[in-house]
């Protein structure tokens, strides 16, 4: 028996790393993994860089940023699986949901009309000088924070200028709401569900809206590890592979529910992890919403580390924190991608790629050989522009 | 020799904190503050403005400290986490005993290091403490089920209290298990044929 120490945070997309375990795949594989519950990203890319962890669940932008040394001391990390796609909300505050509703004369409907409604909202209350709109993200290098962005720029705002983002752990969403200290958050389930259940807040779009493939939580390493313990990694990796299977099938849901819910892991109510397993959530007070590919676990596109995604990641990394892009990083952001280890481990060769490897609904396409090209047509249009176009 | 450092402890537990406290008060650091607020965290240090931040690995809010690392607004000084990249070992014991430290640009790394050690020295002393109240009020209910235990067998059986003890832990011995168990046993037992 191999043993492994992988840490997760309690949330539904640790899935994978859980079912691995649960369902006795890692043990036949000979491995014996320890799972360690986190309280922090910071906690969980600390512990993996100092040794703490063999391998851990990890924000797929973070796994970046500390191979590039943004944000931290760089230690280079190897993502030879992705967990997920998707599973994100953006959730307003109810005071200001209802100011869309009055703008608009009915409910947002889609992520475009939500956000020109939020545009006029913000427009008419800088004209009576209140302050901006905070957004809550669960990190400062998140998918979340990249999504809320790309959508506000669907509206014509300008995610820089126009709105404020800070950084609240999603136990603490809803409270935040609650006090006004933020009216609006990208956060993955069950705290959406509750800001809904609560009457604190509603949801205005799923992150399946923004994009395809972006990729939310991975699995990261040290690099170091990958050329000490190649075998185990595999096994790992075998192992993964097959809870991916067993978490996308919608048979295995209310099994994996329960399993989620359990107080070693999510500690929660199993329907509220149902919830998100199914798509069907309530986004406000009178209206429920069912979308199939809201939360994905398993497929070439999600599992399959693509080195495009993470150049992706990093011309967003660079564009949050407004510096000029360098060849030279991207190339590095890359380099932690490792399609080449999945491969070896799964058997697998020359997978079709997906043209698109995010697939943006909206905005500028995105072309991984001209980063600079994407970063430009994010940001050149000036202010009051009115949004991005249809793709 | 008294430091004037301005050290920021956050941290929800009362007692931990005033034990770190304490510690760096013995120590000659005098001028140490505790945050148990967590709304609003970055303008409370914002306005605290330490040299150094200590902070509990339990905390979710150690997330929200990672946006210092980024061009704030809200924070006058430049702050970082404590990476001494030279001494791994120093972080593996800061992060196994639940703390980490961030620290404003130019504070000498061994007042830093300093500072961290007798960290890491109480939250560890905390941990113990913690662990011997948990054994203590353990062996406390071990202790009540065991005589309960003794009661019912004393009752059902007419039996004196040395032999109902006798009793016990020869079947625990027998049954190879834990004589608590066994006292569990009898007390579940008795609750249901009651």
């Amino acid at each position: 028996m191999k043993s492994l120490r992988i840490g997760f945070i309690p949330l539904i997309d640790a899935a994978i790393p859980i079912a691995a375990v649960e369902c006795g795949f890692a043990e036949r594989e000979g491995l014996e993994i320890a799972l360690i519950r986190e309280a922090s990203w910071a906690n969980i890319r600390d512990k993996l860089v100092h040794g703490l962890f063999d391998a851990s669940h990890m924000l797929a932008p973070l796994a970046v940023a500390t191979s590039l040394g943004i944000g931290n001391a760089g230690v280079a990390l190897a993502v030879p699986f992705g967990l997920n796609a998707n599973g994100n909300c953006i959730t307003l505050a109810s005071r200001l949901y209802r100011s869309l509703e009055e703008v608009l004369g009915h409910p947002p409907q889609g992520p475009r009309q939500a956000a020109q409604a939020l545009k006029r909202v913000i427009d008419r209350r800088k004209a009576s000088g209140e302050p901006p709109i905070s957004f809550g993200v669960v990190f400062p290098f998140s998918v979340h924070a990249i999504i809320v962005r790309h959508w506000l720029r669907l509206g014509g705002i300008d995610p820089y200028n126009d709105v404020q983002f800070q950084v609240v752990p999603p136990p603490f969403m809803v409270a935040n709401l609650s006090e006004g200290v933020i009216e609006g958050c990208c956060v993955g389930e069950p705290w959406n569900s509750r800001a809904v259940e609560s009457g604190v807040g509603s949801i205005v779009v799923f992150g399946a809206e923004i994009s395809r493939a972006a990729p939310d939580k991975v699995l990261a390493l040290r690099d170091e590890t990958v050329s000490q313990d190649m075998d185990a990694i595999h096994r790992l990796l075998r192992t993964y592979r097959l809870a991916a299977h067993w978490c996308q099938d919608p048979g295995n849901h209310a099994n994996l529910a329960h399993m989620l819910a359990q107080p070693q892991y999510l500690n929660v109510a199993p329907k509220t992890v149902m919830n998100a397993l199914s798509g069907t959530l309530a986004i406000s007070r009178t209206q429920t919403r069912t979308v199939t590919d809201f939360l994905s676990f398993e497929g070439d596109d999600i599992n399959r580390p693509d080195p495009r995604k993470a150049r992706w990641l990093y011309a967003e990394i660079a564009t949050g924190l407004r510096s000029p892009l360098a060849e030279i990083q991207a190339r590095a952001a890359a380099a932690v991608f490792r399609p080449d280890i999945f491969d070896a481990a799964t058997g697998n060769n020359a997978v079709p790629e997906a043209a698109d490897p995010i697939g943006l609904k909206f905005g500028p396409a995105f072309d991984s050989t001209d980063l600079q090209a994407y970063v430009d047509a994010l940001t050149l249009e000036p202010n009051g522009r009115a949004g991005f176009g249809d793709r | 020799m008294a430091d004037q450092a301005s050290i920021l402890i956050i941290d929800e537990n009362h007692a931990r904190a005033a034990i770190i406290q304490d510690g760096l008060r013995e120590a000659g650091h005098l001028n140490v503050r505790w945050l148990n607020e967590t709304s609003n965290l970055l303008r409370h240090i914002a306005d605290i403005d330490p040299d150094v931040i200590i902070i509990d690995l339990e905390s979710p809010n150690r997330d929200v400290l990672e946006q210092m690392f980024q061009v704030s607004r809200l924070v006058k000084r430049p702050v970082a986490m404590f990476v001494d990249q030279s001494d791994s070992i120093a972080m593996q014991d800061a992060m196994v005993a639940g703390v980490s430290a961030y620290v404003v640009d130019g504070l000498r790394k061994d007042r830093i290091k300093h500072i961290l050690d007798m960290c890491i020295l109480r939250f560890n002393v905390f941990s113990r403490l913690q662990d011997e109240l948990h054994e203590a009020k353990t062996a406390l209910a071990d202790r009540k089920v065991i005589d309960r235990a003794k009661g019912i067998l004393m009752a059902a059986k007419s039996l004196s209290e040395q032999e109902a003890y006798v009793l016990m832990r020869k079947t625990a011995m027998d049954q190879k298990r834990r004589l608590v168990e066994i006292a569990h046993a009898i007390v579940t037992a008795e609750g249901m044929l009651k």
